[in-house]
């Protein structure tokens, strides 16, 4: 099962503010301020994918799609898919 | 003495040769399923049908390709080669960068690099075109609708300085086939001349090394400015008839797992990846699935030193997927010597130093720009045919093996000059030797790079000058002049390094305009360099760390960002 939009945003601040290393702040955007790279988006999905319990399957992503949490919310819900 | 002409007719000749085979894949995002594909036959009308419209003013025309990953960057270097010119590939920005500052800065720094033509895709060269002192062509490649919503629809010339067009002052070469930058990023950088002299010796030593032939096949994501990228994984399959396969690099990034899917589906047998790539795919091992990766004869370690955790882990995380440990390889290469230095041997395992077995120096090596992370050195293998490799102490004198130095490398695909604001520039060599600038030490006759004596960044295998960093971020107003260092910091998860800036504030130091400050330069940083500064500290007049002599020390404001902040960014 998917998790809701709500756990899915928690799980993205936690996710974002521990790869940044500090309190992500509200609104605050990652990729195309420069904050984090492409590289590290990787590491993103992965936090994400252990926090949520998902598969974030990486087809058809960009970097953007992962840009602030709104977006990462979004994105998961689009894409996510429960993991086996 | 291999001329351009001879060159060339034998490269159509190998094409033709293949003429029904094909020989070049190239995937276009989204179509992931079914690359673009040509056989010997195709290369050749398409490449010479891409390069036909430009109306050069002459032969030898110096001809800069800023384009995305696309079949059409791929045939046209190849097309303007053949045609008798010399492209030179530059890196296509990120999607991520502000497309007013981006032209700015891409005005800036080619309105000093001599040349006949800037190719791009059509609404960028409308954008640019009367602000270069050379005309902007575009030409339409597959998907450039993806590419070019990055940059608005508007033109931007009018806020920038209008051009006049002068005839190139500067003579080239007669034997050059194309120029190389040997960093991601234009810069103020001068590119490497490659001859046909210099790229046919480096054919032969590494079809020597590699037993490398038609029957080989390639897989890559190597970006075309790159020197893997461009003469191990595009020119020397290309050469011998060899198929390869492209994908574009972000591609990549997101779905590491692409690339093995087109190993297996091609029966790839070399795959050229720099180190940070081999612990980037074995995390995400977990979520890929199977595939038969068996006809790899090798993964070729190389332009980032090579890590013994990074190398382990691949065989380890793919071993059921068919990978032998013997089948990991590592290369040292620069864009100096074309490519290849050197070459570990096939079929046999890597061979590794315990850190402690090495000697130290005589002298003191006080401007290392890298931490010694590794407890074990692995090797990169030995010079290829015809290279000689010494490694040379502080005081100029020969290290005897086992003991670390500065690399020096004397070989037939050595480079002669380069290509910069003032034309071609003879590089002065010492008796035919070039100072490389990397660390390492010699044992058994394989040579172990430890890292890079100058301060270059390697990021992901791509090369930063720090210089380059540091002249964007002093641009900024709120930025105390000249007082801005940057420099490398080790990711050891990935096996790469990481970029970092330290900039003083100018005025009152108070932690509102230094967060503001921090934002303004991470985005300029993205937009100018095309690479995330994964640290940026904004600090107070006089933090960054001077030298005795009262000059910026990089290395000490290194070692005290280290010390005081990395934890705490």
């Amino acid at each position: 099962m998917i998790p809701d939009s709500q756990t899915i945003r928690t799980a993205a601040t936690e996710a974002a503010s521990q790869l940044i290393g500090r309190p992500l702040r509200p609104g605050q955007r990652l990729v195309t301020s420069g904050l984090i790279d492409s590289l590290s988006v990787l590491k993103l999905i992965g936090l994400l994918e252990k926090k949520l319990r998902v598969v974030i399957p990486p087809e058809t992503l960009q970097p953007e799609d992962f840009d602030d949490v709104d977006l990462i919310v979004e994105t998961v819900e689009r894409v996510a898919k429960p993991a086996a | 003495m291999t001329t351009h002409f001879e060159f060339c007719r034998q490269l159509r000749q190998r094409l033709s040769a293949h003429e029904d085979r094909v020989l070049l894949r190239v995937v276009v995002s989204p179509d992931f399923e079914q690359p673009r594909e040509f056989t010997g036959k195709a290369i050749l009308e398409r490449a010479e049908q891409l390069a036909a419209p430009f109306s050069l003013p002459g032969p030898r025309c110096v001809v800069l390709l800023l384009l995305p990953h696309s079949p059409e960057l791929f045939l046209l270097q190849l097309g303007l080669v053949l045609g008798g010119h010399i492209p030179a590939i530059l890196a296509w920005p990120t999607s991520r960068i502000d497309a007013e500052k981006y032209q700015r800065n891409l005005v800036h720094q080619l309105s000093h690099l001599p040349a006949d033509r800037l190719v791009t895709l059509p609404r960028l060269a409308e954008n640019l075109q009367g602000s270069l002192p050379y005309p902007v062509c575009g030409v339409p490649v597959e998907n450039a609708g993806a590419f070019e919503k990055v940059f608005p629809a508007a033109p931007v010339t009018q806020r920038l300085e209008s051009g006049k067009f002068e005839p190139r002052k500067f003579r080239t070469d007669p034997d050059t086939l194309f120029l190389q930058f040997s960093g991601g990023t234009t810069g103020a950088q001068k590119a490497i001349v490659v001859t046909a002299e210099m790229l046919r010796a480096q054919f032969r030593q590494l079809t020597e090394a590699l037993d490398f032939s038609s029957v080989d096949s390639v897989a890559s994501w190597l970006p075309l400015y790159h020197d893997m990228g461009l003469i191990a994984c595009y020119w020397m399959p290309l050469w011998h008839g060899a198929a390869s396969l492209q994908m574009a690099a972000n591609d990549w990034v997101l779905n590491p797992e692409l690339l093995l899917k087109y190993t297996a589906r091609y029966r790839v047998s070399f795959c050229w990846l720099p180190n940070f790539a081999f612990s980037y795919m074995s995390q995400r091992r977990e979520q890929m699935s199977r595939h038969d990766l068996s006809s790899v004869r090798a993964w070729i370690n190389c332009s980032e030193p090579v890590r013994l955790k990074s190398v382990m882990e691949f065989a380890s995380a793919f071993a059921d997927c068919g990978v032998r440990k013997e089948s990991l390889q590592a290369s040292y290469a620069m864009a100096e010597t074309v490519f290849a230095i050197t070459q570990s041997q096939l079929g046999k395992e890597l061979a590794v130093v315990p850190r402690q077995r090495v000697q130290q120096g005589k002298h003191s090596y006080s401007e290392l720009a890298f931490d010694l992370i590794d407890d074990v050195y692995v090797s990169s293998g030995k010079p290829l045919s015809g290279t000689e490799i010494k490694t040379v102490a502080a005081d100029g004198s020969r290290c005897p093996d086992n003991m670390p130095g500065e690399i020096w490398v004397r070989t037939p695909s050595l480079f002669s000059g380069y290509w910069s604001a003032e034309g071609f520039q003879t590089h002065s060599l010492n008796d035919g030797w070039h100072a490389t600038g990397d660390f390492g030490f010699v044992r058994d006759g394989e040579l172990y790079v430890i890292g890079r004596f100058k301060d270059i960044v390697i990021v992901g295998g791509n090369n930063i000058f720090p210089e380059d960093v540091e002249a964007v971020v002093n641009s900024i107003e709120r930025v105390y002049p000249g007082r801005v260092v940057a420099f490398g910091v080790e990711d050891e998860e990935f096996g790469t390094q990481s970029l970092a800036v330290v900039a003083e504030m100018k005025g009152e130091f108070n932690e509102e305009a230094a967060s503001q400050l921090e934002a303004a330069i991470r985005k300029l940083v993205m937009t100018a360099i095309g690479t995330a500064a994964r640290y940026v500290a904004v600090v107070p007049q006089r933090w960054i760390v001077k030298s005795t002599a009262g000059k910026i020390s990089r290395r000490e404001t290194r070692e005290r960002f280290v010390r005081e902040r990395l934890n705490s960014v």
